[in-house]
């Protein structure tokens, strides 16, 4: 267990993560192609337009379960700094974000659909503020 | 805080690699521990403190 990607849990990670990200592309594309954009909510709308959200709560489980079972703890700590960096800067944004809205409504609504892919990018900036820490960008 | 885990390696001829296996983590971690931008938690310190028969303040030393 000498390198980060050969740690189990990694793998078993990266062997969820993969086939989760496949069902969510597939679950979008699915939703975008079926229903049109005045489509009624009726039950077809409404299930179809949850199957990327359950994708998105396997994303959630997945990084769960990395935390639980990553057992070296320094990589552990690297991928805990990285998720408080894009939770701190997914708050911060939809934050000022909404107060702007509350006050201003000349200022364009931003979609809550934007929440997950923005925490998922502040994970990416989360890499590179552990790359300049600890000279470390994480187990993944 | 200081420690001595670079000179205790070298002793004993390990690589980084050598202390990770011996110890089942990463060589990342090693590396940080070393270059002290990671203090370990006790119970890692233990292990170490373990591995090497040495009391653990003789590895970690106050700064």
């Amino acid at each position: 267990m000498t390198r980060a990607n050969a740690n189990p849990a990694m793998r078993r990670y990266m062997r969820r993560f993969i086939p989760i990200t496949f069902a969510y592309l597939a679950a979008i594309a699915l939703a975008t192609a079926v229903l049109p954009d005045d489509a009624p909510a009726d039950a077809l709308t409404i299930s179809l337009a949850l199957l990327p959200g359950l994708a998105i709560l396997a994303w959630l489980w997945a990084m769960a379960r990395l935390l639980i079972e990553l057992d070296d703890e320094y990589l552990r700590m690297l991928e805990v700094r990285k998720f408080l960096v894009a939770t701190g800067i997914t708050l911060a944004i939809t934050s000022v974000w909404g107060i702007l809205e509350l006050y201003t409504p000349e200022v364009p609504r931003m979609a809550v659909f934007y929440v997950f892919p923005m925490w998922c990018i502040g994970l990416a900036v989360g890499q590179v503020v552990n790359r300049f820490g600890f000279g470390d960008p994480g187990p993944c | 805080m200081k420690n001595r885990l670079k000179v205790l390696r070298a002793e004993r001829d390990w690589t980084q690699g050598d202390l990770a296996d011996a110890l089942a983590i990463s060589r990342q971690s090693i590396n940080a521990i070393e270059t002290g931008k990671y203090d370990p938690s006790l119970p890692l310190a233990f292990r170490i403190a373990d591995l090497f028969a040495l009391p653990i303040e003789v590895i970690f030393l106050r700064e």
